[in-house]
């Protein structure tokens, strides 16, 4: 999938990430890819930038536990705020999704518009 | 190999020690990991993929440049209202202060006292009006993921309400301190530490707001050379 269009995406793909429970960075890459069926093609360094980013907005936490190898790892995890805002955007790309998908096909879309 | 990378990246990050070091140590672990996760045998050639494919050092260190600036912003916004509610408190105090010891001003002080005192309000209002423009500036939006040349403008923007808002400030502070001197004059008294203690007080707000600026601007100096991706 083209790298533009997902960077566009990208909170909304790390919040979804993050939605079965705290992660560290490689494993929120890992979720994505299997969540995603290894459709998306990001340079993993850039889910770093969105994790700060998303932290200083308030809608994640984080921090350092040792992990079993002894390093330290930073843990993420979704706060109040960023469960509410990954509800938001699911809603929004929902709508948007089967608005396009609708007209992709020829058919109006189910439900309200976009 | 992966040293190499990480002291690139953390080279890249050096607009910011504090992130640096913490980017480090994730980086580190994620490419051990996944180096560790690699079924090829070849040690080296793991190393290669895993740094391949987190990306181009410069190119995240942009995308860190975004989010550390616009946090840096956003406490500079936060510093100049504060800054602005301490010297207001420490004015008020001042003058309640005055009222308390019913200190007043010499008969040829006053006229100039009065030139200076309306410098002085004019100053501190307008520093006000800017000081919570500019904070409402700076959180009026997202921080984007990339560090495009729109982004640049927007921090200029924020800094230079800042700056401004601070100019203000400093004027309404001098006004201050030739107002407390006239009515000090030379003879010091007990009753002189109030005054004396919220002039610093002013002060040290002024200064903390021009520190965190210079720090601001000298840090967004040094992500000129990032690309603009």
């Amino acid at each position: 999938m083209e790298g533009e269009m997902l960077k566009g995406h990208l909170d909304m793909i790390v919040l979804a990430a993050l939605a079965p429970g705290p992660a560290h960075g490689y494993a929120v890459i890992e979720e994505i890819r299997r969540k995603s069926g290894r459709a998306f093609n990001l340079p993993e360094g850039t889910v770093y930038p969105a994790l700060h980013r998303l932290e200083q907005a308030g809608l994640l936490t984080s921090r350092w536990i040792t992990a079993e190898s002894g390093r330290r790892r930073r843990v993420y995890a979704l706060t109040r705020r960023g469960d509410r805002a990954l509800a938001e955007r699911r809603a929004v790309w929902e709508q948007f999704s089967a608005a396009i998908g609708g007209l992709l096909k020829g058919a109006p879309p189910a439900g309200k518009p976009a | 190999m992966i040293s190499n990378y990480l002291d690139a990246l953390a080279d890249a990050l050096s607009f910011d020690r504090s992130l640096s070091r913490r980017v480090r140590q994730e980086v580190e672990d994620h490419l051990r990991e996944s180096v560790a996760g690699d079924p090829i045998d070849d040690r080296l050639e793991a190393e290669r993929h895993a740094v391949a494919n987190f990306g181009d050092p410069h190119v995240l260190a942009a995308q860190f440049a975004v989010v550390s600036l616009a946090r840096r912003t956003r406490r500079v916004g936060v510093a100049v209202a504060l800054a602005i509610a301490g010297v207001f408190g420490a004015m008020k105090a001042r003058v309640a202060w005055y009222g308390v010891v019913q200190w007043t001003m010499d008969e040829e002080a006053r006229a100039l006292g009065a030139r200076v005192l309306s410098i002085d309000r004019f100053a501190f209002w307008s520093a006000a009006v800017v000081g919570l423009g500019a904070l409402g500036y700076i959180n009026r939006g997202r921080i984007p993921s990339v560090f495009h040349p729109g982004c640049r403008k927007e921090l200029r923007r924020a800094l230079l309400l800042c700056v401004s808002a601070t100019g203000f400030l400093v004027v309404s502070v001098m006004s201050d301190g030739v107002l407390t001197a006239l009515r000090l004059g030379a003879d010091l008294c007990p009753a002189s530490v109030i005054p004396i203690i919220s002039m610093a007080i002013e002060i040290v707000c002024v200064g903390v707001v021009i520190f965190l600026i210079l720090d601001t601007m000298r840090r967004a100096a040094s992500t000129e050379a990032l690309p603009r991706r």
